[in-house]
């Protein structure tokens, strides 16, 4: 038994160890700012991340970042900015998982005079003001304007008439509703476009091709896809292959991830709408320092968003 | 006298215990934030969903049973009272109502296990599927938000500066402690899952027992949501999953066998608590979520190898 518990001891301890390396590189001296993130297993927030440890470096700052173990989980994004309000850090920047979700957590860093940055991810501003919360800025990209972009590129390909069919990640999440909203309104002009259908595939691949499957069935005169994000675009890229319809229908995703680039530069994709994660990380912690250091920020610093085709992928390569 | 009986009673969760105390003397000297009133009261106010979850899934696996449905039922009973909550019925009502899904939804486990002969894992499977499908569908998807600030008060207020699920909870732990060790139902959970047959044969309505538990996990899961919704003042249809596994993790940890028969809700508590001193103190250091969900997975596995050798030791 004695033996059993030393185990117990000794290996508990030994792997905290290992843990606490990460903390050498906290600095006494230097000002402590959070980045909380959705997720660590999506390449989108590792790109946020290496902006802002790259900007923490130079600015001299002690960044902790942390995320919970599953995107969904907003609960557990709340208890890790509990506990870093416990430690006393002076900025959060926060990516919220929940729109509304997030606001309580806010709050209680507001009670204790920590300033919230928030990145990426809208936070819903009635119920903020409901609730007596106040965020220092918002950092990100207008997913409106990608959607209006992605619109526009779909009327130019279809030169201004056909038959459009949309992929929806989750309904009621702000992100989703955002794009689709902006598709909307560039279309709103345009009497051309028919929407055929918008269901949801759930922001995934293999759900993005069983539903696209489902589509071309009962809408096999289908012309162009937008997708609200790369992984339900891939996933109806390799419907529309199975199909043998490569090349025939146009297909515009979102978020322009490294396979859907590729899949654009082999003519399976057309289109995809870029943000800029490493922008965003790194726009983070400066303004936490401007704060820090008692600089004004405007309450909303946007990052620019941009439309990827085969033509402006060549140009990026050059 | 009294210590030394209290001492031998509970040599058995002696391991947990210095586990738990091992692991806040490491944060306390590694993190000047970690042993302070604000922060203790913070950690046992972020256990107590899982720890009152964990309370159910106690009475479950002494039974040698399983429940994987908790997350899904906390998530259904959670819209559901959200829904009413929003169309300004009572709070004590909505909260009622909640407290029915998620007692309903227990007895239907409880139900297809004993009468319908299926076994716990295949049921609460089958459980956890349909709830979250339901409230799902109940909520077209979409999270209800914005209550009330009495609603707000379950999981903000305080009372004598102790958070209110915190009193929860402790009231939730005492009221199990007394039925499990003092009535009836108590003895029968470890008598079924001790010996189900003799159980059976000794004159034990093992069925109706085995609904009843099932009913209790469900409502203690109802219980969650209501803290849940109250805390992000937003009922998620997507909320509480996998939380399950947590709630099994606080049981095992705590010394609940998973072959039936074995546990104390004491133990459970204490495995709830190492749970949230190991979340919060990793947060406070700054290490890297990666290598949080190893030692998480590592504490899980050490904290049962202990246990084991325990009860080795004693035989």
């Amino acid at each position: 038994m004695k033996k059993f518990l030393l185990i117990l001891f000794v290996f508990t301890f030994t792997i905290a160890f290992y843990g606490c390396r990460e903390d050498d590189t906290l600095k006494d001296d230097q000002p402590t700012v959070a980045l909380v993130l959705k997720t660590l297993n999506n390449p989108f927030f590792i790109e946020m991340q290496k902006g802002a440890k790259e900007a923490a470096q130079k600015l001299k700052i002690n960044l902790i970042v942390q995320a919970a173990e599953r995107e969904v989980d907003v609960e557990k994004q709340m208890q890790i900015i509990e506990n870093l309000i416990q430690r006393n850090v002076s900025v959060i920047c926060v990516t919220p998982s929940g729109s509304k979700e997030i606001i309580p957590a806010i709050v209680k860093a507001n009670k204790a005079n920590i300033p919230v940055i928030i990145v990426d991810t809208r936070v819903d501003a009635k119920l903020l003001a409901e609730s007596g919360g106040d965020v220092a800025t918002f950092i990100g990209s207008d997913n409106v304007d990608g959607g209006r972009l992605a619109g526009k590129f779909i009327i130019e390909r279809l030169n201004g008439k056909g038959n459009l069919a949309i992929l929806e990640g989750i309904p009621g999440h702000e992100t989703n509703d955002a794009r689709i909203s902006g598709l909307y309104d560039a279309l709103k002009n345009n009497n051309g476009i028919k929407i055929l259908t918008s269901q949801t595939a759930n922001w995934e691949r293999d759900q993005g091709f069983n539903v696209f499957q489902n589509i071309l069935q009962a809408h096999p005169e289908v012309q162009a896809l937008f997708a609200c994000n790369d992984m339900m675009a891939l996933g109806a890229v390799e419907a529309i292959a199975a199909a043998g319809r490569t090349g025939e229908i146009v297909v515009v995703g979102f978020d322009a991830i490294e396979d859907s680039r590729n899949a654009i530069n082999e003519n399976k994709m057309d289109g995809s709408i870029a943000q800029h994660p490493y922008e965003m990380g790194r726009i983070s912690i400066e303004s936490a320092f401007k704060i820090i250091t008692g600089k004004e920020i405007p309450s909303e610093i946007p990052i620019k968003i941009e439309l990827i085709t085969k033509e402006t992928y060549k140009k990026n390569i050059e | 006298m009294l210590i030394k009986n209290l001492w031998s009673q509970n040599a058995r969760e002696l391991g947990t215990v210095l586990g738990l105390v091992g692991l806040s003397l490491f944060f306390w000297a590694w993190s000047p934030y970690f042993l302070t009133i604000s922060n203790l009261l913070n950690i046992a106010q972020q256990t107590s969903i899982n720890a009152i979850i964990a309370v159910g899934l106690t009475f479950v696996i002494i039974t040698a049973g399983i429940d994987l449905s908790v997350g899904s039922i906390m998530a259904f009973a959670g819209v559901v009272m959200a829904s009413l909550l929003q169309a300004d019925l009572p709070i004590y009502l909505a909260i009622i109502i909640g407290l029915l899904v998620g007692t309903g939804s227990g007895i239907v486990n409880g139900l297809l296990i004993s009468y319908g002969k299926l076994p716990p894992f295949i049921s609460t499977l089958g459980m956890m599927s349909v709830a979250r499908g339901a409230a799902l569908l109940f909520t077209d998807g979409r999270p209800i938000s914005g209550f009330s600030s009495d609603f707000r008060f379950i999981a903000t207020g305080e009372i004598f500066y102790i958070p209110v699920p915190v009193i929860i909870m402790i009231v939730v732990y005492l009221l199990a402690h007394f039925v499990l060790t003092k009535t009836k139902l108590g003895r029968y959970t470890y008598a079924i899952g001790g010996n189900e047959e003799a159980s059976l044969l000794s004159g034990i309505n093992v069925k109706l027992m085995k609904t009843i538990i099932y009913g209790l996990s469900g409502m203690l899961s109802g219980l969650a949501a209501v803290l849940l919704t109250s805390r992000l003042n937003s009922a998620q249809p997507i909320a509480g999953i996998m939380y399950e596994l947590d709630a099994i993790a606080a049981a095992v940890i705590g010394g609940t066998s998973l072959m039936g028969g074995e546990g104390k809700i004491s133990g459970t508590l204490i495995g709830a608590l190492i749970m949230g001193v190991l979340r919060n103190g990793l947060n406070l250091l700054g290490v890297s979520s990666f290598i949080q969900q190893i030692v998480i997975g590592s504490v899980i596995i050490v904290a049962v190898l202990v246990d084991m050798a325990i009860k080795k030791g004693k035989n």
